[in-house]
């Protein structure tokens, strides 16, 4: 085995070698689309050589000698033939032509029967890789995860550091205890969530921030110093004191030493967040929708709102951002029964519905039925030229790759002020495709069966975290259950932190629950 | 070529024609990573370059050794399924 190649292929480099093989991948080895190159074809006068349509591709990729597709199809690298590699056919062409190379169009390896084996020639290898992603393209497979290959730069900086940590199944690097500076457990509960967000997480400790600030005050170099403490390997507490100093800077309205609510204290710290990554990106920050920081990559969604009017049924839709869904509970001053009839979501996300409790997917539920917006609410429909009454009804968009669902606990009404506590079960794996704006269309045009596409994995979320209050409005502490590997849990609770099992973390109140997408796709 | 060959042949040309033969690919890639087929060959592979010597192991030694053995591995329902997908697509596209 050479990773280097081999000197036979020198025999092969001559004249315009590299479109031939190119040629060869894109024809015979990795096709595109039929359409593609069909239209490619139609187009006419195109120099460029055009990959065969696949009708032709089929008829044309079988061994020259015995008329087999299987066993492995070679092609010859100097003429034009096509043998089995199995029954030793492209073999034999190679001894009687003298034709050392060939082209496994399986995998696109190469052959060499010189030295009887598969050579990785850098040059050849290169042009394979771009056409098999040229091919992806147009398949619409996209990108595709491909090993990191470090660079020149990267080989030295890890020469010179040769220091290494090992990520082993129970270890427990990332989980730090966080001291209270005085009910400041709103904040520690957050922190610790934010801390074991995996791709926050990623973008921290590959350094991807870039500070244009020039204060001292970037809240965004602060994560990242807070990631690098978490990461360390110390075990004894940290004391979050720059932290909080910052966000009384930046965040005014939870300021002092009073026990704030944690999440006012999250949507701040996102807000904060953002703000100062856009300075990173150079863009103006009054321009929300042009934002592309890893804040809104992580965590922005789009809600759809449509307002329905019940007289023509004209649908006016608008779509808004969101970090997070607040949900209404049962036992709240806002009717949280009965439930819309249809969607299958409670029996999809396996919740119990042991002694009837209420389950996180009936407030979704909740959250995306039709309202009927009443009388005393009308709305100036665009279709009838007039104010009528009308429907609202709230779906996903777009889903973030974390979303984190505030179960609204804390209820501030007129009358009173008051905690409710009524257990809501949630689940470890949660599948959000009943309530997408996408589901809501399919359910309207008839289609009632969804079937669950085996492909269709894009709206499927693990549990990650959970962010419990015990206690009363007055009086009341913040803890978090993290997840630090598949099946382990552990609650942290300000300096202490100690195992927990599963049950622990599905049995607790849960104030806010984060969730994050399990497959994730390449832009 | 034998009936049975070109009768193969004939499937395989309908099913590249169409594209269907990347997709069951692709299926099929899921599904033996999904069932632990892929880690279990590879495991098996890094045996057999330990035994060969990393510097004698050619792609042909390995292909001989987890060829047999890849085969018998792979767990009937995912025969069933690929089986169920071909006769439903050929069922479907029949001239």
């Amino acid at each position: 085995m050479s990773p280097a190649g081999c000197p036979h292929v020198n025999g092969f480099k001559v004249d315009n070698w590299k479109q031939n093989l190119r040629v060869i991948y894109q024809c015979f080895v990795w096709s595109g689309s039929a359409e593609t190159r069909k239209r490619k074809k139609e187009e006419g006068g195109d120099p460029q050589p055009v990959a065969l349509s696949r009708p032709l591709q089929a008829k044309s990729c079988i061994c020259h000698m015995c008329g087999a597709h299987l066993n492995r199809l070679h092609s010859c690298l100097s003429c034009v033939f096509f043998g089995c590699f199995t029954k030793k056919h492209i073999h034999e062409h190679a001894k009687n032509k003298r034709h050392n190379l060939a082209i496994d169009l399986l995998y696109g390896g190469i052959y060499c029967f010189v030295c009887q084996d598969y050579i990785y020639d850098k040059d050849m290898e290169q042009i394979a890789k771009e056409e098999q992603r040229k091919a992806w393209k147009l398949q619409g497979v996209g990108e595709k995860y491909s090993t990191w290959e470090p660079t020149k730069r990267e080989l030295e900086l890890l020469r010179h550091n040769p220091k290494r940590r090992k990520i082993t199944t129970n270890c427990t690097i990332g989980l730090r205890g966080l001291i209270n500076l005085g009910n400041t457990c709103f904040m520690n509960c957050i922190v610790q969530a934010l801390t074991h967000t995996p791709l926050l997480r990623d973008f921290f400790l590959s350094d991807r921030h870039k500070c244009e600030m020039q204060s001292n005050s970037c809240l965004v170099c602060e994560m990242s110093q807070l990631f690098q403490e978490f990461y360390s390997g110390h075990r004894s507490p940290h004391i979050p004191f720059r932290l909080l100093h910052l966000v009384w800077t930046h965040a005014r309205h939870l300021a002092g030493y009073e026990q704030q609510d944690a999440h006012e204290f999250l949507i701040a710290a996102l807000d904060v967040l953002h703000r100062h990554c856009k300075d990173d990106n150079g863009k103006k920050a009054n321009n929300p929708n042009n934002c592309n920081c890893i804040i809104d990559q992580i965590f922005t969604g789009g809600l759809q709102s449509d307002v329905t009017c019940q007289v023509c049924h004209g649908v006016s839709t608008t779509i808004d951002p969101f970090w997070d869904i607040s949900l209404d509970l049962p036992g709240s001053s806002t009717p949280f029964w009965p439930l819309s009839p249809g969607g299958d979501g409670s029996t999809l996300n396996g919740e119990s519905h042991l002694s009837g409790a209420t389950t996180l997917t009936d407030c979704l539920r909740r959250f995306t039925r039709p309202e009927h917006l009443g009388s005393s609410a009308k709305i100036k429909c665009s279709g009838c030229h007039s104010y009528q009454e009308s429907t609202k009804q709230l779906t996903m968009k777009k889903l973030p790759i974390v979303a984190c669902f505030h179960l609204k606990r804390f209820e501030h009404s007129a009358k009173l002020r008051r905690k409710i506590p009524t257990y809501v079960s949630f689940p470890l794996e949660l599948d959000m495709t009943p309530f997408m704006a996408s589901s809501k269309e399919s359910r309207m045009n008839g289609q009632y069966q969804q079937s669950v596409d085996v492909f269709n994995n894009d709206n499927k979320y693990s549990l990650f975290a959970v962010v419990n209050h015990q206690g009363t409005l007055e009086s009341g502490h913040y803890t978090t259950f993290i997840r630090q590997h598949k099946d382990q849990w552990f609650k942290c609770d300000d300096a202490v932190i100690t195992k927990a099992s599963i049950k622990d973390v599905l049995d607790s109140e849960g104030y806010l629950l984060f969730y994050h997408k399990q497959f994730l796709e390449y832009e | 070529m034998s009936k049975d060959s070109k009768m193969r042949a004939t499937i395989n040309q309908k099913l590249t024609e169409m594209g269907e033969r990347e997709r069951l690919k692709e299926l099929l890639r899921a599904k033996l990573t999904e069932c632990g087929w892929r880690d279990q060959l590879k495991a098996h592979c890094k045996d057999v370059i330990k035994e060969k010597g990393l510097e004698h192991v050619t792609v042909e030694d390995l292909v001989v050794e987890i060829t047999p053995k890849g085969r018998v591995l792979v767990p009937d329902s995912v025969k069933k399924e690929l089986l169920q997908r071909i006769r439903a697509f050929l069922a479907q596209h029949a001239t």
